[in-house]
């Protein structure tokens, strides 16, 4: 029933440590080049 | 989170297939977070251009609303739901994101501050709950679930309680239900509240961080003040949500006590796996900013980056809500629900004002 435990996109990490890695690896992709200027 | 009440669990066999499944809700929750974003930009030119005095609605109120009429009308179709239920990974994405835009010192500053009030109130709100929550003579474990929701972070702390203390689904579907139906109408009362008291960005995002309990509805809350308050709601309601572990101990090493829980064995390692660790992100990505790891840019692009990712929440929590569901669990718990948030909502707002005299906020 809960969202959490549909939500991440795999099972065997929480959804908590896949955000955290999506988060590096985006920041990874901004300080690197490959995310330039982000707009909203 | 609010998706609990209306979207159901949807399993898949393999993970290509689980993520090939989540790309429709993606895309909608996309879809209606721009079309808010189109909306308020929208209104605000054609307001402009034809000389109208109209109030700037921002597009997380836009999006919110579209996702309430969606589910609330036609409801949210099934190729939809696993996506629509990722919202809150989008909010936790956002969370960590949004460390970037804070100066280590601002965190400490008013992390500070934040955990101080946040004691206050979740002593508070633990005492007011249970004591609600008798008068009105709910189950013992509906108590608990309620105080333990409405002191620290809504439906996540419901979640992980429910199975410390060995609740039942329906209590856990009850207490959901209070506090998603209560953060829903604090969306709207909340920033009316703060207009009409002239507060400030810091005072109002503390109070909505303070006094909104699930974290996606005090984000949003925060937001629909102002993109300032927005980012002090995350922090103060980060500070609350630390708490967890610790609360859902207690109570777990409570009912164990009284035989209707299993007991803890290994009190470390409870808190560890209970402690929401993209909060340990939100710090690392500020640390890193701290330490000049980022340009300017780099940083402002890491900021919108959090902004789009709150965008799919607000369309989540919209699409999440659907009040025929909530209705459904039944007045009694909403209705100690609805005291003790009002009664919180008072306490934390004394609280900031007091904090704001004394700290000049």
């Amino acid at each position: 029933m809960p969202a959490d435990k549909s939500s991440p996109p795999a099972r065997s990490l929480s959804l908590d440590t896949w955000a955290v890695i999506v988060a590096l690896a985006l920041a990874l992709a901004v300080k690197f080049g490959a995310l330039k200027s982000v707009p909203w | 989170m609010a998706t609990s009440t209306s979207i159901a669990h949807v399993e898949s066999e393999s993970p290509l297939r689980h993520a090939l499944g989540i790309v429709p809700g993606v895309l909608l929750l996309a879809a209606i977070g721009y079309a808010g974003k189109f909306l308020e930009h929208f209104f605000n030119t054609y307001a402009k251009s034809h000389h109208w005095t109209f109030p700037n609605i921002e597009y997380v109120l836009w999006a919110i609303i579209i996702g309430l009429l969606i589910s609330n009308t036609v409801g949210v179709a099934k190729v939809f739901q696993a996506g629509v239920a990722t919202y809150e990974f989008w909010l936790k994405l956002g969370i960590v994101l949004l460390g970037a835009r804070f100066v280590l010192a601002d965190v400490l500053k008013l992390g500070g501050i934040s955990l101080a009030l946040v004691v206050i109130e979740i002593t508070v709100s633990l005492a007011l709950m249970t004591f609600l929550g008798r008068l009105f003579k709910l189950k013992p474990k509906l108590i608990s679930l309620l105080a333990i929701g409405s002191s620290i972070c809504g439906v996540s702390a419901i979640i992980a309680a429910k199975g410390a203390i060995d609740a039942d689904d329906e209590d856990a579907s009850f207490a959901m239900a209070a506090i998603l139906a209560l953060g829903a109408l604090a969306l709207f009362t909340f920033p009316a509240i703060a207009h009409g008291l002239h507060m400030n960005d810091v005072s109002y995002g503390l109070w909505a961080g303070l006094g909104v309990d699930n974290t996606a509805e005090a984000t949003a809350a925060g937001a629909l003040y102002s993109d300032a308050a927005g980012k002090v709601a995350v922090l103060a309601k980060t500070a609350r949500n630390a708490f967890i572990g610790f609360v859902v101990l207690a109570y777990a090493i409570y009912w164990a006590g009284q035989g209707k829980a299993e007991a803890v064995t290994n009190k470390a390692a409870f808190l560890w796996r209970k402690f929401p660790k993209f909060i340990l992100g939100f710090l690392f990505m500020s640390l890193l900013v701290g330490f000049h790891a980022f340009s300017k840019d780099q940083v402002a692009s890491l900021g919108n980056l959090s902004k789009w990712a709150f965008l799919l929440t607000f369309a989540g929590v919209g699409l999440g809500t659907n009040f025929r569901v909530m209705s459904r669990q039944g007045l009694r718990p909403f209705i100690v629900g609805a005291l003790g948030e009002v009664l919180i909502a008072g306490l934390t707002l004394g609280l900031v004002v007091g904090a704001n005299r004394i700290w000049g906020l």
